[in-house]
């Protein structure tokens, strides 16, 4: 859980967000915005202190260890951003920002050198652009400094915070087979935090689904995008558009998402489902596990999986 | 996103090295040229001092007391029949020298402070930043005559009062530059990569905020050289016998009217000495802001 | 169909310190009465370079090298800027990504639809002020008439969007361009959005020309799609059959590259490479270097956009041979 105060108004960014990433699978974590889901990123990334909850990594409590003693979690929990133009400092040239974190970890000039090198081949770039500074490069050639940064540690999870979110359709499909790459090889974890449900059905093992900062739907992939159960994904999965000659028209979901600062009573999506009843507005519902793996916050899952139209 | 325009110039721009990209556009800029022109013309006169002086700047001669300017005179000679160009020359050579001690003792503390305040917060950067507060509640020159009053007359004295005066502001702009750099995502890898803070300041906040200091040192050297003349103006500055041009400005003061040569050379000096730094801290801010670089 | 928006031929160069770089070569699409046309592209294609022609926005650097862009059959481009200014706005409006740098922060979003009202159409203020609000009601904006004194950081990206429609339909122009004007807001708010385009478009009979990289958002909307690479027009026919059936290889990948929300594919086809720099543009064909079925003639001569069928352009030497 966490709060931040703005204009003396404490809001609840993320709360109650419970959920687990076993060892080599990817969730995918969807939602628009304002839901929060890049808040959960930065707390699991220790960026941010959480003001209540726990995070266990590997079986051992990293919540409130203080950063000294975070060493081995930052050597197994990596990132990779969204925006390729800031998270990669223009005044460095490549080997010092994908050798920092070999270098944080004692590795001399040369090795560190050496393992960039190998670093970049991994990821597909020419060793020999070591030498360069980041602004010689395209939008999905610093994406993969980013992931080489990232593979650095040889860490078990990465977070990737909308990592496609900025690159053309090209090179979003490069970088996305580069990840599925890795993961088999290296036996990556991801956490895969996107606001594209495309991407992200690609891309995960299981899916969680975040609205106004609570979790409202978990399920594993495929169940997810053919049966989903809670009003808000079924909305959201109607309104992206099709690719395909007979393409219907985004279904229309109406209403705004309401601010964070003033959610409304009782269930969030009250204001825009439509089912809700009285119930919904006078209590939030529970995250309920309905079968193993499936998890609704709703009074009213759907029964039915969703209708192909032939 | 930048405009296609802009995409398609940085495109062309692309293979050349950086270094040599800055030098073409300073050439091109007309405020960088002219303002780099004369602070060069004052930095040499100011090194070369020993070797261009015809004269010592102590040597009297009663014939030369009040001289026009002749062969023998460029600018004439002073109420003491020293030779006003010798003065001169040596005068630049005493307001670089305090310049330049200020601003390594601002930019120093300043941006140390700065970073400090900016990146980790807290109390000290209440106890900064209040403290940079009751300097600026005085006006400059007030303050740094205060505190010249204070410590008695002489350079070290010009450059402490000038220093005290104007780390506030390097302070401020560090912490800005450093409190909007801190949530860049570059920053936010490395403590993700497990960097330690200082490392942090040192390789990630200080190259970024080099050029925006850059440019303020340019524009305040103007501002040092003329507190400097004001307080050598007010005899609190340096002293005698070493020239300053705010001291020649007042020697000459008393004989305007008839040998206006004195005030007029040490006037004419001063201006320009800070137009030219002003003209080349401008220049430099056009071609430092990221922004006017997308045009 | 009289073709209401004919782009022929436009070559526009940018000038930058290292001298002129092309940006447009020949490039030419056209948009008829009350159509909708979608045009896509990856960056670097040209698509929007191509809007801000269409508009007379090249900006000081943008130079037209050629070519013709005619409005009802009338040449826009040698046109001064004083009848630019008549055409912008009330003949052809525009609405761009970022609704929060094209409105102005100072101003109340009434007095801002109020004020395209009082330019094009010579109303009075209090006037053109009641006919804004009229229209922030038709764009869906509830409330109208309150909303109307809001400042644009008061309201969410939907509703900015919304409002930079209302000022675009303003004087029901002939021809609406949207670059890529649902790309900054949510899936769900898109959807409105869109929705609400197709609405206006239809009541107003204003034409649409669509431009976005999101293939979905062109699948959705246009009745004809044109696709763009690397400053020249590739292909373009009726969506239909360019989703059912694309005929040249880069439309072929872009559609097997796009991850798909109703079924799961196991792997994303991906093109090699990156699109050539201005300055550096392939031999022959500009997309054989990263093409599967490049041939050496491809290398040696560029493909014209050629005709096959009816409503179907490809610009492709193997525009025949290559499967769907």
């Amino acid at each position: 859980m966490r709060e931040f105060t703005v204009g003396g108004r404490v809001f609840r960014a993320v709360d109650d967000v419970s959920f687990h990433v076993g060892p080599g699978e990817t969730l995918g974590l969807v939602g628009e915005s304002g839901c929060g889901k890049t808040t959960v990123g930065r707390l699991i990334l220790r960026l941010l202190p959480a003001n209540a909850g726990r995070i266990v990594f590997d079986g051992r409590d990293v919540t409130d260890v203080p950063e000294r003693r975070l060493r081995d979690f930052r050597r197994a929990v990596q990132v990779v951003f969204q925006d390729p133009y800031s998270s990669l400092n223009p005044r460095l040239t490549v080997r010092d920002i994908v050798g920092e974190p070999l270098r944080n970890f004692g590795a001399t000039r040369r090795a560190a050198a050496a393992r960039v090198g190998e670093l970049l081949d991994t990821v597909g770039l020419s060793p020999s652009y070591m030498t360069r500074y980041p602004h010689a490069f395209s939008g999905g050639q610093r994406q993969r400094i980013g992931i080489a940064r990232a593979l650095a540690l040889g860490p078990r999870l990465l977070v990737c915070d909308e990592a496609v979110s900025s690159l053309d359709v090209s090179v979003q499909a490069q970088v996305l087979n580069l990840l599925a790459d890795l993961q088999r090889q290296l036996g990556l974890a991801l956490l895969f935090i996107s606001h594209n449900l495309a991407v992200v059905r690609h891309v995960s093992h299981r899916v969680a689904v975040m609205y106004l900062g609570r979790l409202v739907e978990v399920a594993p992939e495929g169940i997810l995008f053919e049966h989903p159960r809670h009003p808000y994904t079924r909305a959201l999965l109607a309104a992206v558009p099709e690719v395909g000659p007979d393409a219907l028209p985004p279904a229309v979901l109406p209403g705004e998402i309401p601010s964070p600062l003033d959610p409304p009573a009782g269930c969030r999506f009250q204001t825009r489902c439509p089912r809700a009843e009285a119930r919904c507005r006078a209590a939030e519902p529970p995250l309920v596990e309905e079968a193993p793996g499936r998890f609704v916050r709703c009074y009213f899952p759907e029964p039915e999986p969703l209708r192909r139209v032939a | 996103m930048t405009t296609p325009g802009a995409l398609a110039a940085r495109a062309a721009d692309l293979d050349e090295p950086a270094g040599r990209e800055f030098w073409r556009r300073f050439g091109r800029s007309r405020n960088a040229c002219l303002g780099g022109a004369l602070v060069v013309l004052v930095t040499v006169a100011a090194v070369a001092a020993p070797w261009l002086v015809p004269y010592g700047y102590e040597n009297t001669d009663l014939l030369a007391v009040w001289a026009e300017p002749s062969r023998a005179h460029l600018l004439g000679g002073d109420a003491l029949g020293r030779d006003v160009l010798s003065r001169l020359i040596v005068g630049a050579r005493v307001s670089l020298v305090v310049a330049v001690s200020v601003l390594a003792l601002t930019l120093t503390v300043g941006t140390l402070a700065g970073m400090v305040a900016g990146y980790f917060g807290g109390w000290v950067d209440t106890a900064l930043m209040r403290s940079a507060d009751i300097v600026f509640a005085f006006p400059e020159l007030i303050l740094a005559i205060l505190v010249a009053a204070m410590l008695g007359p002489g350079m070290p004295t010009v450059v402490v009062a000038l220093a005290i005066v104007w780390w506030p502001g390097i302070a401020r702009l560090t912490r800005s530059l450093t409190l909007a750099l801190r949530s860049e995502l570059f920053v936010d890898a490395a403590v993700v990569s497990a960097t330690r803070p200082f490392r942090i300041l040192v390789r990630h906040v200080l190259p970024n905020i080099v050029p925006p200091l850059i440019v303020r040192a340019s524009i305040g050297v103007g501002f040092i050289v003329m507190a400097e003349a004001t307080l050598s103006f007010l005899g609190i500055g340096v002293q005698e016998p070493l020239p300053t041009w705010g001291g020649m400005i007042r020697d000459g003061l008393v004989a305007l009217r008839t040998e206006p040569y004195l005030a007029l050379s040490a006037s004419a000096a001063l201006g320009v000495t800070i137009v030219g730094f002003n003209l080349l801290g401008d220049g430099l801010r056009d071609l430092l802001d990221p922004r006017v670089r997308d045009r | 169909m009289t073709a209401l928006l004919e782009v022929r031929d436009l070559s526009v160069s940018f000038l930058t310190s290292r001298g002129a770089v092309p940006v447009l070569a020949g490039v030419s699409l056209s948009v008829g009465e009350g159509e909708v046309v979608g045009l896509v592209g990856e960056s670097g294609s040209g698509k929007s370079v191509t809007a801000l022609a269409i508009l007379g926005l090249l900006g000081e650097q943008g130079r037209v090298e050629g070519g013709e862009i005619r409005l009802d059959g009338r040449d826009l481009l040698p046109l001064p800027e004083r009848e630019w200014l008549r055409v912008r706005g009330r003949q052809i409006a525009m609405v761009f990504q970022e609704p929060m740098t094209s409105l102005n922060p100072l101003l109340p979003v009434g007095f801002q639809v109020a004020e395209v009202l009082e330019a094009h159409l010579g109303l009075g203020r209090r006037e053109a002020l009641a006919r804004a609000v009229e229209l922030l009601r038709d764009v869906g904006i509830p409330d109208s008439g309150r909303r109307a004194q809001d400042y644009p950081h008061q309201l969410s990206g939907g509703m900015r969007q919304r409002v930079m429609i209302a000022m675009a339909m303003a004087c029901r122009p002939r021809l609406l361009i949207g670059d890529e004007p649902t790309t900054a807001l949510d899936v769900t708010i898109q959807a409105q959005i869109l929705a609400l385009l197709r609405d206006l478009g239809r009541a107003a009979g204003t034409a649409v020309l669509l431009i976005s990289h999101d293939l979905g958002v062109v699948a959705a909307m246009a009745s004809r799609v044109v696709v763009m690479y690397a400053g020249q027009v590739v292909e373009e026919a009726p969506a239909r059959e360019l989703f059912s059936a694309p005929r040249h290889p880069y439309t072929r990948l872009l559609l097997a590259m796009v991850p798909g929300v109703r079924e799961k594919r196991s792997r994303l086809s991906a093109i090699a490479g990156s699109i050539p720099a201005p300055a550096a543009m392939p031999a022959g064909c500009r997309f054989h270097p990263r093409c599967p079925d490049a041939i050496p003639l491809c290398r040696e001569a560029a493909p014209t956009l050629d005709a096959h069928g009816p409503d179907r352009r490809v610009r492709c030497w193997r525009a025949d041979g290559v499967r769907p």
